[in-house]
């Protein structure tokens, strides 16, 4: 369980040098966009975008195992359930009798299924080409206060660090004769014992840390200046704000009568 | 003093910093439920803990970074829910402006306004993204008992989604208390700028509900 919290992969295309703010309005319009599509072949033309922008980064093949890890569990329990009980079932698909799945229900989750693929397609694609701490540091230079930017960058390291001090906890305390298998009783008994060194340890440390950094101005407002700053122009600009602005014009559409 | 008193003091240094930690006790609550093969989440320990400690903002934040850790690495499906974890911070950290914790009748009110919270807010989301379902595979039968049994989606909808908060946010309350229970006095005394000053015992009922 303790692995780095980046999914980042190294590659040298369009995507990976584009600033990271271009990359993350792509993703938050996308997912925007899956949801206010109308109909499957839309929100499919929109996932077959993403994937090839997937293509184009270089990450495809990192990408799909991990997208249909997450989606596979869910499309299954939607088609299943929705098929089964949802209201608008007239006709059946397969099946009789009591045991069947109709075939408006299986549209209806065949189409939330697509909107929940783009979403996962979409916000794969900005965390396999940007680092999150690239991100957060181009958030806070444009305007995002720098005391949210420390809580952004210091839980990026600090999370890892804990999931690892957990597996060294759980060994020692294995060590010690703690019963981490077996019954649900007895491993929900064990939860408290791996927790609660996890947590006085880190709780503690905070303290010295908010010395530290108010020895070293942190509260202090001061215009701060950037130690590295990330290559933008006037064309990304402009991609900016077309992706920005096609979730208003697509939801005007739909309230306009688009089907 | 009113409840949105509890808003109006100003994180300092201190808080800042305990919210990373908050965040990573939430990924650890989950880990750990995880590698035991509990049926529960458990991930927002951390999120109810800070909240008590330091008011409802260090909590709203926590939550809601939290999840967005988790979107943008291991969970892109968590990101509409950020909005859930965000409100269970605040709801917790009226909680704690109250000094809840120091009270039985505290500790159940707790749990109710953080299970309501969860619940209510999951509710709509889930109608949004799955048709009323919560992905998880036992509420996700008792949704599909009460669909077939003719219910409204809605109402099926949150039944799954409670079935699922229900014990989920009992264990999350309960841990989060004890661990509080079990910190040092001094270092809980470093955050009592964002408890409400009253009289020690605060024998003035406070309401159960923050609204």
């Amino acid at each position: 369980m303790a692995h780095g919290l980046s999914l980042y992969v190294e590659r040298g295309s369009v995507l990976h040098r584009a600033h990271p703010l271009t990359k993350g309005v792509l993703t938050a319009s996308a997912i925007a966009l899956a949801f206010v599509l109308p109909s499957l072949g839309w929100v499919l033309g929109l996932l077959a975008s993403l994937v090839a922008l997937a293509a184009i980064a270089g990450v495809l093949r990192r990408l799909v195992p991990v997208a249909l890890l997450v989606l596979l569990p869910i499309a299954v329990l939607l088609l299943l359930v929705q098929g089964y009980v949802n209201p608008a079932n007239r006709t059946v698909f397969v099946g009789a009798g009591p045991v069947a799945l109709y075939r408006e229900g299986l549209a209806i989750a065949a189409l939330a299924a697509a909107r929940i693929a783009c979403l996962v397609v979409a916000t794969f694609l900005l965390s396999f080409t940007t680092r999150p701490a690239d991100l957060a540091e181009a958030l806070v230079q444009r305007g995002l206060s720098p005391r949210i930017g420390y809580v952004l960058q210091s839980a990026l390291q600090i999370v890892p660090q804990t999931l690892e001090m957990a597996v060294r906890i759980q060994d020692a305390q294995r060590a010690r004769g703690l019963e981490t298998e077996g019954s649900l009783p007895r491993r929900a008994r064990a939860y408290l014992p791996l927790l609660l060194p996890v947590v006085l340890s880190s709780l503690v440390a905070t303290q010295e840390r908010a010395m530290a950094l108010e020895v070293r101005g942190f509260g202090r407002r001061v215009r701060r200046i950037a130690r590295r700053t990330f290559p933008d122009s006037a064309a990304q600009g402009a991609i900016r704000w077309a992706l920005a602005l096609s979730v208003p014009v697509a939801i005007g559409l739909r309230v306009a009568g688009w089907r | 003093m009113s409840w949105y008193n509890a808003f109006r003091v100003r994180m300092n240094t201190l808080a800042i910093v305990l919210i990373p930690v908050c965040i990573a006790i939430d990924w650890a609550g989950h880990a750990i439920a995880s590698t035991l093969k509990l049926p529960l989440f458990l991930d927002s320990i951390g999120t109810v803990l800070g909240a008590l400690l330091a008011g409802p903002w260090v909590g709203a934040l926590a939550g809601f970074i939290t999840n967005l850790i988790s979107f943008g690495t291991v969970d892109p499906i968590a990101a509409p829910y950020s909005i859930v974890s965000l409100l269970i911070g605040l709801a917790a950290g009226i909680g704690g402006f109250y000094a809840w914790q120091r009270r039985r009748l505290g500790w159940l009110a707790l749990y109710l306004v953080v299970f309501l919270v969860a619940s209510v807010g999951s509710t709509p989301l889930n109608i949004g993204l799955y048709q009323g379902q919560s992905g998880v595979p036992f509420g996700d039968a008792i949704y599909a008992a009460l669909a077939k049994g003719g219910l409204p989606t809605w109402l099926a909808a949150y039944a799954d989604e409670a079935s699922v908060d229900l014990p989920d946010k009992l264990i999350t309350v309960l841990v989060a208390l004890v661990v509080y229970q079990g910190l040092p006095n001094r270092f809980r005394n470093l955050f009592t700028l964002y408890r409400r000053p009253v009289d020690d015992e605060g024998e003035q009922a406070a309401p159960l509900t923050p609204a």
